[in-house]
């Protein structure tokens, strides 16, 4: 029963990292219905950046981690700013290639600046320290993980129900045309929706850096996080936390009873199951889009 | 339209005698230079490695500086790979077939160097000091490839060893990459414990993409494990050790030597690594024999800034001694049938890693092609400082 209820705790613990992922690119997908590919590296950016300003700067780590969810936020717009809306007759396919081929720029742009070695990240909370209750354990960190997944869930949901501004991101989603007829600025919505999108995706690149600081550290995250979104339904902000929650615990059960080598594939195996029973996601509500 | 004639005539002379030179020579030598090629990861999650072409880049030019060999410099061919086997095929050929390499120096990897093993033998292309200790390079042997990475499966062997008789450990589990390289540790260790009456009490297989770790650990922890060797990369080595404290299992760490570089584990582990016991395969950092205090020279000389004097940037020079050894015996008239025989007569060869022996070429004799077995243990103290365990040994 023990090991049973660890696992639960791990997938718990894992999926919050999967769900900031998730979390980020759901906000795109939602004004946009792209899935940026490029988040994993966006995230790797700002966490690179923060790294710089704690070692070659020598800022405090709060001022620090402060300036890199600036930073991250800035650097959302500026993408969206400078690529994608540079893209000419923009259709999603278009889109999607774009968001894979600035995810490349992104990581090479980190190996060159920083180098492929790996680093050390400076956390004020140890990933190695662990808080217990009973016999099962959490790592402190991987607990901060999921209060912060949390807090952004319900932050975000309501961000996006009831302000204005969050209202318009979603109208520009819905009819782009009908949006900007009522006066909307498209443009400026996409480009918001970018910087909070980088500033989400941000916090989990701050959050994952002091256990694994390398280039390819967000790559995993990123297709787990996205594997999560598709299963929650890629609109739905809870959907795609809860589905981390289910893809984290799926995994650990598997790999605790059934297999360990085919772990990290049951990811996969769930999307494709889903896809095929309610190709909406578990947790988006279904509607169809008139010709 | 004489003219014409003769400006032909002299073009084919031209291609016809280039043809002919090109023809008689060795591929990859000239003149004046031996074209010798590594691939190695600069990038991706192996990238720590990486520093072994760059130790080796480090190495020839402290050799071309000193005149070269044989009045022939060396033009030294090195590209990234990322660990990935596809782009190393694609590398070695492009080199092989557009540049010609006379002969492929070290490599890091298993599964790189598998990829273009066969490629490479059957163009009869010379390869020497694999960066790995995989047994696939000795089984069966080939002419033309010298392993002189000690093998991983006699490396497990000497750890089990010594957590048996040394530490007393009684439960040994084992957390291993799911390929050639985590299974040549699983062979070898199973083996010794064998001898012991003992088995592995859990054998963990991770896949060089997982990134959670927490049911691995929990395996071992179950088993109550009083010793786990890691046979994987250094990432999930660290991620494996910081689940397990997480969890408060803190059995005795163990490691294959390519996880030895402590002063690196030391740091990006924050310090877990103390205490961890790895074989190794060359002197340590700090040891003050002539020949590791000229190959620091060289390094000082010749690194970059940021490259750091650790155990993989040296073992760029270690892997491919008896190379530079050969290339020296075969003279003016290098060949590589001449190469080949010369690496052969190799005997009782003392660098920076333990001694080697070459033999002539047995198609039934791994050993032939295996130029040494021998490995020491050592311990990660505080700062990443090592501690020696033991002096070179070779276990059968």
């Amino acid at each position: 029963m023990i090991d049973f209820l660890q696992m639960i705790v791990n997938g718990i613990a894992v999926g919050s990292s999967y769900a900031l992922m998730g979390l980020a690119m759901v906000i795109i997908y939602k004004t946009s219905e792209v899935p940026n590919f490029a988040q994993g590296e966006m995230a790797l950016v700002t966490t690179y950046f923060t790294f710089m300003l704690l070692h070659t700067f020598g800022l405090t780590m709060a001022n620090a981690f402060i300036s890199a969810l600036v930073f991250s936020f800035f650097l959302g717009c500026l993408l969206e700013f400078t690529v994608l809306r540079r893209a000419k007759e923009p259709n999603i396919l278009g889109m999607i290639v774009i968001t894979i081929g600035l995810e490349m720029v992104l990581l090479g742009f980190v190996s060159w600046k920083f180098g492929a070695d790996p680093k050390v990240m400076p956390f004020p909370i140890s990933p190695y320290d662990s808080v217990s209750i009973g016999d099962v354990f959490i790592s402190s960190l991987e607990l901060l993980t999921l209060v912060v997944a949390l807090f952004l869930m319900i932050v975000l949901f309501l961000f996006f129900k009831f302000s204005k501004l969050g209202m318009a991101m979603k109208a520009t989603q819905q009819n782009n045309t009908a949006a900007r007829l009522m006066g909307i600025s498209t443009n400026r919505m996409n480009m918001m929706t970018w910087g909070i999108s980088s500033l989400v995706g941000c916090t989990a690149g701050l959050l994952i850096a002091p256990v694994t600081m390398q280039p390819y550290m967000m790559w995993d995250p990123l297709l787990k996080g996205f594997a999560a979104a598709v299963m929650g339904g890629m609109t739905s902000l809870p959907g795609a936390v809860f589905g981390a929650y289910i893809l984290g615990i799926t995994e650990n059960l598997f790999g605790g009873y059934v297999s360990i080598e085919f772990k990290s594939v049951v990811a996969f195996m769930i999307i494709i199951f889903v896809l095929c029973i309610k190709p909406s996601g578990l947790f988006a509500r279904h509607y169809v889009k008139k010709v | 339209m004489k003219r014409n004639g003769i400006w032909v005539l002299a073009v084919v002379v031209v291609l016809v005698s280039g043809f002919s030179f090109t023809v008689a020579a060795e591929e990859g030598v000239t003149d004046t230079e031996i074209h010798i090629g590594q691939w190695g990861p600069q990038t991706g999650p192996a990238a720590p490695w990486g520093s072994v072409a760059r130790g080796t880049a480090a190495f020839f030019k402290m050799i071309n500086d000193a005149g070269g060999i044989h009045g022939r410099k060396i033009v030294y061919h090195m590209f990234d790979d990322g660990y990935n086997p596809a782009k190393t095929m694609a590398g070695v050929k492009e080199l092989q077939e557009g540049v010609g390499i006379f002969a492929w120096a070290s490599g890091v990897g298993t599964a790189p160097g598998m990829a273009v093993r066969d490629y490479l033998m059957e163009r009869k292309v010379p390869w020497v000091g694999a960066a790995s200790g995989s047994h696939h390079w000795i089984t069966p042997p080939e002419k033309y490839q010298f392993a002189t990475y000690p093998l991983y499966y006699n490396e497990a062997m000497a750890l089990c060893r010594y957590a048996i008789k040394t530490l007393g450990s009684k439960k040994i589990a084992m957390a291993y990459q799911n390929d050639g390289y985590g299974k040549n540790g699983v062979e070898g260790a199973e083996n010794e414990l064998k001898k012991h009456g003992l088995e592995l009490v859990a054998k963990v297989p991770v896949e060089s993409k997982d990134t959670d770790l927490k049911s691995h650990v929990m395996k071992m922890k179950k088993a109550g494990a009083d010793t786990v060797l890691l046979w994987v990369n250094p990432t999930h080595g660290i991620t494996i050790m910081g689940t397990a404290k997480a969890m408060q299992f803190e059995p005795q760490w163990m490691s294959v030597s390519t996880l030895s570089d402590f002063p690196l584990m030391y740091k990006i582990s924050k310090g877990l690594w103390e205490g961890v016991i790895t074989g190794s395969f060359a002197d340590l950092p700090d040891s003050e024999t002539p020949l590791m205090k000229k190959y620091k020279q060289a390094y000082e000389k010749y690194a970059a800034k940021e490259e750091r004097w650790g155990i993989f940037y040296y073992a760029g020079f270690g892997f491919i001694e008896p190379m530079v050894e050969a290339l020296n015996l075969s003279g003016r008239d290098l060949t590589r049938e001449r190469f080949v025989k010369e690496m052969e007569g190799i005997k009782n060869f003392k660098g920076i890693m333990g001694t080697l022996n070459f033999k002539p070429f047995d198609p039934n004799d791994p050993s032939s092609r295996l130029g040494t077995n021998e490995v020491f243990l050592i311990k990660c103290l505080a700062d990443g400082k090592y501690e020696k365990l033991t002096d070179w040994m070779t276990v059968d």
